[in-house]
């Protein structure tokens, strides 16, 4: 093989700034989070922002409504679910929704959309129902860590789609997780990539981070326990084989995340029994088309 | 005394000792009869397991395995075992996820 068949590696900084010129998080996002965080904005105003947008108005009702809430009334409008489920709660559903919506559009030959958002998904409601478990509040900034946890995946696969396919082979024969393999190919994980363009795009750090480390939980600063949750859901989804992500194995467990999560392992199938019912609805309002 | 896990009670099963929530605010006192009212409470408040008197340890794992033949049981452990080869199968939690996959996947060829 001479040196021009080796596929262009791209290093994390150059990754990171070409996506984020194919991938913005839409306006309304961006506007959405100046009203929240302006100390003199209403209900209203916030409402005004995202019925500006009836694609993301109408998924984020659905979601209000679906079993993830289990709310007994109906809410049928989007002060209503502001004044019920939250404001930030709202700006991190809108987030996850956003996020989807952008990446909808990745080629399906190297990665079958349908079954990494399930997967993603899944990973979301898992980690949430960990959190609520935990009786943690704000749970909504975890569910979108969890949903988002794998996006760096997308990147690599759209941005270096020989490379990607070389891992996979590599992942096969050799029996090795596909994130050491990422490691090894690339000199950084999907991991890494998603963190870095969320922290791109100016998300919080309560959620960026999970992402960043939910492969290398020791290294989360700021938010160990976040991150042991999304960490802890993705080995749940992925041993209990709900949806793919690419990666062939379930990922090994960190001790200390679970010692911080803390909980016994009897909890685990009543914490899945939770998920369950909370699964097909959820992916449907966020994977389907609006 | 022992710990049961709450989907293995049932009705006339006697709380051995108070359940308290995380902050340590009482929720079911000890001597409480157990029926499908206050077992369907315990659950909404995300109790996992309980002191029943006069029961013993529910062991981790018992109550999934029980229901499948073994022999079964071990043919979908070997399909599924290739999975878990990066993770430590001596950990309680990965030993409670391989046997949900194997139950998961026994219910999903059943139906």
């Amino acid at each position: 093989m001479s040196i021009t068949d080796i596929p262009q590696v791209y290093n994390l900084e150059r990754l990171i700034s070409q996506t984020e010129s194919v991938y913005s998080l839409p306006l309304i996002y961006e506007r959405l989070t100046e009203v929240i965080n302006h100390p003199r904005s209403s209900i209203e105003d916030i409402t005004r922002v995202i019925s500006n947008d009836q694609g993301l108005a109408a998924r984020l009702l659905k979601l209000a409504n679906s079993p993830l809430f289990g709310y007994f009334s109906k809410i049928d409008s989007i002060d209503k679910a502001a004044t019920i489920i939250g404001t930030q709660q709202l700006q991190s559903l809108a987030l996850a929704v956003s996020v989807i919506e952008i990446f909808h559009e990745v080629p399906e030959d190297l990665v079958n959309m349908r079954t990494f958002w399930q997967h993603s998904i899944a990973c979301g409601i898992t980690a949430r129902a960990l959190a609520i478990y935990r009786r943690e509040a704000n749970v909504e900034r975890i569910f979108a860590a969890g949903i988002l946890h794998d996006i760096g995946r997308l990147v690599i696969c759209t941005a270096m789609p020989d490379i990607f396919t070389r891992m996979l082979m590599a992942s096969r024969e050799k029996f090795s997780l596909l994130f050491n393999l990422e490691s090894e190919f690339l000199g950084y994980t999907h991991a890494a990539v998603g963190g870095k363009l969320l922290e791109k795009w100016r998300i919080p750090a309560s959620i960026a981070e999970p992402v960043a480390c939910h492969h290398s939980p020791d290294k989360a600063r700021v938010f160990p326990l976040e991150t042991a949750f999304v960490h802890l859901a993705d080995i749940m989804c992925k041993s209990l084989g709900i949806g793919s992500n690419g990666e062939g194995y379930v990922p090994p467990l960190e001790e200390s995340s679970w010692e911080r999560i803390d909980i016994p392992p009897a909890a685990l199938p009543e914490i899945v029994k939770h998920v369950e019912p909370q699964l097909a609805e959820t992916i449907s309002i966020l994977g389907g088309k609006a | 005394m022992g710990k049961v896990v709450i989907n293995n009670l049932t009705s006339g099963m006697v709380l051995g000792a108070d359940v308290r929530d995380r902050s340590g605010r009482l929720l079911l006192g000890a001597g409480t009869e157990f029926n499908d009212k206050n077992i369907y409470i315990l659950r909404t408040w995300g109790v996992i397991e309980v002191d029943i008197a006069g029961a013993e340890n529910d062991s981790v794992n018992s109550k999934s395995s029980c229901h499948i033949d073994p022999v079964r049981f071990a043919a979908i452990e070997k399909k599924v075992a290739p999975l878990f080869r990066h993770t430590n199968l001596n950990h309680p939690a990965i030993k409670e996820l391989l046997q949900m996959r194997i139950m998961r996947e026994a219910e999903y060829v059943d139906h």
